[in-house]
């Protein structure tokens, strides 16, 4: 007899935009965007009507969902917002394809006529679109007509829209559930084919037993609508229960026919009903928790089963399925009306499939040159097969998806399946980047030659060549080059290179192990804070440290942030000074003015240019994580040099480094995007040591931004063994912090351990305190920091964070 | 080998029979060398203070800074005795340690065996300044704090009218105080450590005018005939219980932290790899307690 139909068309859209030109994981824009989820009209019989239902302990209630727009924006945080159902069905976000909304869907058997369903449009496609062209209804005013009596030719405009309640009698006011059933606006134009239209999916939908729509002429020409209804009721209940009907057949009604037998009816009737209960006993249990369960009860003890009550016990239900994410999720059906049990169908949206597709540049489904199994692990386990679909799965897919930074354009859908009743098909659209890149960045400097003019042997071209070559083979390999110098005709005065081949999922792509390996060619040239003046010293002559060298690597990843990288470095150390000579020894200024080089030794060999091969590891634990922006947790890195007594003067030596960070959050607060951040207290701890041959480049330095705030680099110190202790604590004030610090760094009396004590031989105390006050204005940090071996304050801006 | 100590004739009768008798005490003790390095800012009077001890012009007095600072060694021999004194030149150059004149004179100790450091400054110059605390930390850190229980606090200029206010034996006493106090200090050699143990200070003048008294010896003002007496404070300080000091290349350079503790190595290799163990299996408790979404 009755129908059971499910028609959910939806279609919800995941969509991140990379911008090509950055390649870094700069700023990139990223949106997420539900459009309108139209879930189709399904037939339904009025149940009360005794000729159609001559059994009155099961009845079917289905439902329709009408119009609904879920939309979310999302930035590069993903501070998605998913805005509640509307049924106003103007949805869409920004850069979303919301409006119009339309599906697929398997629509279902039903009562009468074999079932039957619709589109259902969105009330502005209704409406035609050129409101301004009217025609006046050409009657009398103050005169009621029916509907049926309006011309066919004419457009009317609807001046007002009143709902009348005829049970009670009463006006509904336009806050009623009722109104969003109606896609009527007051003040639209419409056609008699249209309202028409309207009446009879009104008639349809199951809420009412009786709807009549009657037409007031206005002395204007436009006319005011009467909707007058007889709400549908059922018995009272007192149970309540909400089954997951999704991936389930629906049952197939078989019609009754006019020509049945009493009897013939009867068992039909029984048949159907021991039907239904087989169904609810194959039935999945709903994921809806027991509160929402007792709120529902509440709903149901206010008296009659009426149709606003099934809507308010609908609304519910899925209001808290889509808070949790479950987007897909639709209650279908009200089943076993009239007895004391209403049964609330839901279909979860259970993932039935997962495709991954690849676009070409004009959105065209191409072949990628991607494996498949390089996305596959990047999904959260609850977007595969067999999870019903969560739409933060959707957007932790998009992030871990986008992290890979393969594809300038990802896509996560969901859609409807059209073989699996209820099922969801997780789409993923990427679109692949480029996998070659090369860039020439030039720059000239013009330097001025004789007569401060710049001659043509003056001007200098500098600049970068780089290239790049992502994604090797599908799996995500790379290979990058670059090359930077001031001076492209003369490059051997100072070349920065670098080429480094990326190579991940060691252990195999389907092995959830995540290890990488790393091989890179390199150099490097800083400045040795290890030569530095302590505080009244003037000028140290510089001595810089060039590196260059092989390294590899490989790093096994256990979160986003906790990884463990262990390898092996071969480099040559060579120091120069000023003039980029080889020196063997640091440079003292004497007193006459002159310069000596019988300073300490910068390097183990003594003769200005070390070899060395020596093992790397490094393990950090992070367990930080964002509240309200302010960075709570503990982060904690060990690091190791081992040396394997290969090189220049044979090293070995085991140099450690253990650094500990904790944030504690010194107040519980309300989490949620624009609550203020809570205060902060940082303790952190470093610890460096050295065992073995220690070459004055791997001392360890005293001072400066990241070490001792308020002295220069390696103004404290350069020692064997390190210690330094900070404490800071961050107030937020408005969505920055200010905060105070106080910080200690010292060289444990281990400054004579290094070869020539250049602490000592450039007048340095070995130890210092810091403290200040600071505050954070976008990324720079302004912070006041009073030096404590001289007792003067200054000003500092810095790039970044401390700890 | 080593040339006679013929200088000995030069002195008065007093002062040979004391020397030698001295000699004999050394010679009791089976002590046939004695090493005695003098050390001090540069014009203080190192050079002529050995020279008087020796009694002829054994190294030549420089009243101008030298250009090539180097340290000469002397070496004298009577009855059986050896004396080597090692004469340094001034390591101080513009206010500062001259290294390069440091390492020098280490290098020259090299294998060294120091029984006497005789460290020379003036009785006349009042204040205890920054120098002084430099030379002696550049001392300590070159041969290690127990070369002060070898050494010996020498002032020269001995000749003064002190002021009115201090008789001769209290400003000698204030003087050399101040002195050993910074030495104590620098050296960080605590008295407590060793009580019987305290630097001696001796008076030293070497200028032709020094007062004589009826045997012909130079006297100081206080009376004291003091070559005697400084041959006597270094024959007890050489054979004091304290070991004498070997200058090994260790000692230059100090103990080379880079060798210290090598061996150890691979046991803190096995403890770091325990600690990394244990920072994993921490990372797997923080993976098992991180919170979960709802939807996880």
């Amino acid at each position: 007899m009755s129908s059971i139909a499910a028609g959910t068309g939806q279609f919800l859209t995941l969509r991140h935009r990379r911008n090509r030109s950055n390649l870094q994981s700069s700023p990139s824009s990223a949106s997420i965007t539900t459009s309108t989820i139209t879930c189709h009209q399904i037939k339904s019989q009025n149940p009360n009507k005794p000729t159609k239902n001559p059994h009155p302990k099961s009845s079917f209630f289905p439902f329709s969902v009408k119009n609904l727009a879920v939309s979310a924006a999302a930035g590069v945080i993903f501070h998605a917002a998913l805005k509640n159902p509307s049924f106003l069905g103007s949805g869409g976000g920004s850069g979303g394809s919301g409006g119009g909304g339309y599906g697929g869907g398997g629509g279902g058997g039903g009562g009468g006529g074999g079932g039957w369903w619709k589109w259902v449009l969105s009330p502005e496609a209704n409406a035609d679109e050129n409101q301004s062209e009217w025609d006046s209804h050409g009657l009398p005013a103050d005169i009621v007509v029916q509907l049926n009596k309006l011309s066919g030719f004419k457009k009317y405009k609807v001046s007002d829209l009143v709902f009348l309640d005829k049970v009670k009698s009463i006006i509904v006011g336009s806050d009623d559930s009722f109104f969003e059933m109606v896609s009527l606006r007051a003040g639209g134009v419409y056609t008699k084919a249209q309202l028409q239209k309207e009446l009879e999916t009104l008639a349809t939908c199951g809420m009412f037993e009786k709807v009549d729509l009657d037409a007031k002429t206005n002395a204007d020409g436009t006319i005011g609508l009467t909707v007058s209804f007889t709400e549908s009721t059922w018995e009272e209940a007192d149970h309540f229960k909400c089954i997951n009907v999704g991936l389930m057949q629906q049952s197939k009604a078989v019609d009754i026919e006019e020509n049945m037998t009493e009897k013939e009816k009867m068992d039909y009737m029984r048949a159907q009903e021991r039907e239904y209960r087989r169904r609810m006993e194959r039935a999945r249990p709903c994921m809806l928790p027991r509160s929402v369960h007792g709120e529902i009860l509440q709903i149901l003890s206010q008296g009659n089963v009426s149709a606003r009550m099934l809507q308010n016990i609908r609304d519910r239900v899925q209001k808290w399925y889509h808070d949790e994410g479950y987007a897909c999720a639709q209650v279908v059906n009200f089943g076993n009306l009239n007895t004391n049990e209403v049964v609330c169908e839901v279909v979860e949206g259970d993932i039935t499939r997962v495709v991954i597709q690849f676009q070409d540049k004009l959105g065209n489904v191409c072949e990628g040159n991607t494996q498949i199994g390089v996305v596959k692990r990047e999904l959260p386990k609850q977007l595969q097969k067999g999870n019903v679909f969560n739409i933060e799965a959707g957007k932790q897919a998009l992030r871990n998806i986008n992290s890979l930074s393969l594809f300038s354009n990802i896509e996560v859908n969901p859609r409807p399946d059209e073989k699996n009743e209820g099922g969801i098909i997780v789409e993923i659209k990427l679109k692949e980047l480029e996998q070659k890149s090369a860039e020439v960045s030039t720059e000239w400097s013009i330097v001025p030659g004789r007569g401060g003019r710049p001659t043509l042997a003056s001007i200098q071209p500098g600049g970068t060549v780089s290239f790049e070559h992502r994604n090797i083979k599908g799996l995500n390999r790379s290979l990058l080059g670059s090359v930077t110098t001031s001076n492209f005709l003369n490059p051997q005065d100072d070349l920065a290179f670098k080429l480094e081949y990326v190579h991940p999922y060691l252990d195999g792509i389907s092995n959830p192990r995540n290890r990488t390996l790393r091989t890179s060619v390199f150099n490097s040239r800083k400045l040795s804070p290890v030569f530095t003046g302590g505080p009244g010293v003037d000028e140290v002559p510089p001595i810089w440290v060039d590196r260059a060298g092989v390294k590899t690597n490989i790093t096994e990843n256990f979160t986003r942030q906790s990884k463990f990288t262990y390898g092996i470095v071969m480099e040559e150390i060579t120091t120069r000074d000023e003039s980029s000579h080889i020196s063997a020894n640091g440079q003292r200024v004497l007193p006459s003015g002159g310069i000596s080089a019988d300073g300490p030794p910068t390097t183990l060999s003594g003769t200005g240019i070390d070899r060395m091969v020596f093992a790397q590891a490094n393990i950090t634990r992070d367990n930080t994580k964002f509240v309200n922006g302010a960075i709570v947790g503990e982060r904690n890195v060990f690091q190791l040099d081992q040396g394997l007594g290969i090189g220049s003067k044979f090293p070995f030596f085991n140099r450690h480094q253990l650094t500990m960070t904790k944030f504690i959050q010194l107040k519980e607060v309300e989490e949620g995007a624009g609550k203020s951040p809570p205060p902060v207290l940082v303790l952190h701890g470093h610890y460096g040591g050295c065992v073995g041959d220690l070459p004055s480049y791997d001392a360890f330095t005293l001072g400066g931004p990241y070490s001792v705030r308020g002295y220069n680099m390696g103004e404290i110190g350069a020692a064997r063994n390190i210690l330094e202790v900070a404490a800071e604590i961050r107030i937020p004030v408005r969505n920055t912090h200010v905060y105070a610090f106080a910080e200690h760094g010292n060289d444990l009396g281990s400054s004579k351990d290094v070869k020539g004590n250049p602490t000592e031989v450039y007048r340095r105390m070995g130890q210092g305190s810091s403290y200040g006050v600071g505050a954070k204005l976008g990324l720079v940090r302004a912070e006041y920091a009073v030096d404590h071996n001289s007792g003067t304050g200054a000003l500092f801006f810095r790039f970044g964070e401390r700890f | 080998m080593d040339r006679e100590w013929s200088g000995i004739q030069q002195f008065p009768l007093a002062t040979q029979t004391k020397l030698l008798e001295l000699l004999g005490t050394l010679k009791e003790k089976e002590k046939n060398s004695v090493t005695i390095l003098v050390m001090g800012k540069g014009g203080v009077g190192k050079s002529s203070t050995v020279n008087s001890i020796l009694g002829e012009r054994a190294v030549a007095v420089n009243a101008f800074q030298s250009d090539i600072p180097r340290p000469v060694m002397v070496s004298r021999e009577r009855s059986g005795i050896t004396l080597n004194i090692i004469d340094t030149p001034g390591i101080i150059e513009g206010g500062f340690i001259n290294d390069q004149a440091l390492e020098l004179i280490k290098r020259f100790l090299l294998n060294k065996t120091i029984d006497v450091l005789l460290y020379v400054d003036r009785l006349d110059s009042y204040r205890v300044d920054n120098l002084d605390q430099q030379i002696i930390k550049a001392i300590t850190r070159s041969f290690g704090k127990e070369i002060w229980r070898k050494g010996i606090v020498v002032l020269t200029h001995a000749q003064l009218t002190p002021p009115d206010f201090l008789s001769y034996d209290e400003l000698f006493a204030r003087r050399s105080e101040a002195l050993i106090n910074v030495v104590d200090s620098e050296a960080r050699l605590i008295r407590r450590e060793n009580p019987g143990h305290a630097l001696p200070a001796v008076l030293v003048e070497n200028s032709s005018r020094c007062t004589i008294n009826d045997g012909r010896e130079k006297i100081l003002p206080n009376g004291i005939a003091w070559i005697p007496n400084v041959v006597e404070t270094i024959t007890k300080v050489a054979t004091n219980e304290s070991q004498s000091i070997l200058v090994d290349p260790n000692s230059i350079d100090g103990p080379n932290a880079n060798e210290r503790g090598e061996w150890l190595i691979p046991f803190i290799l096995g403890v770091q790899f325990l600690f990394v163990t244990q920072v994993k299996k921490w990372i797997k408790d923080d993976i098992a307690k991180a919170p979960k979404s709802s939807w996880e």
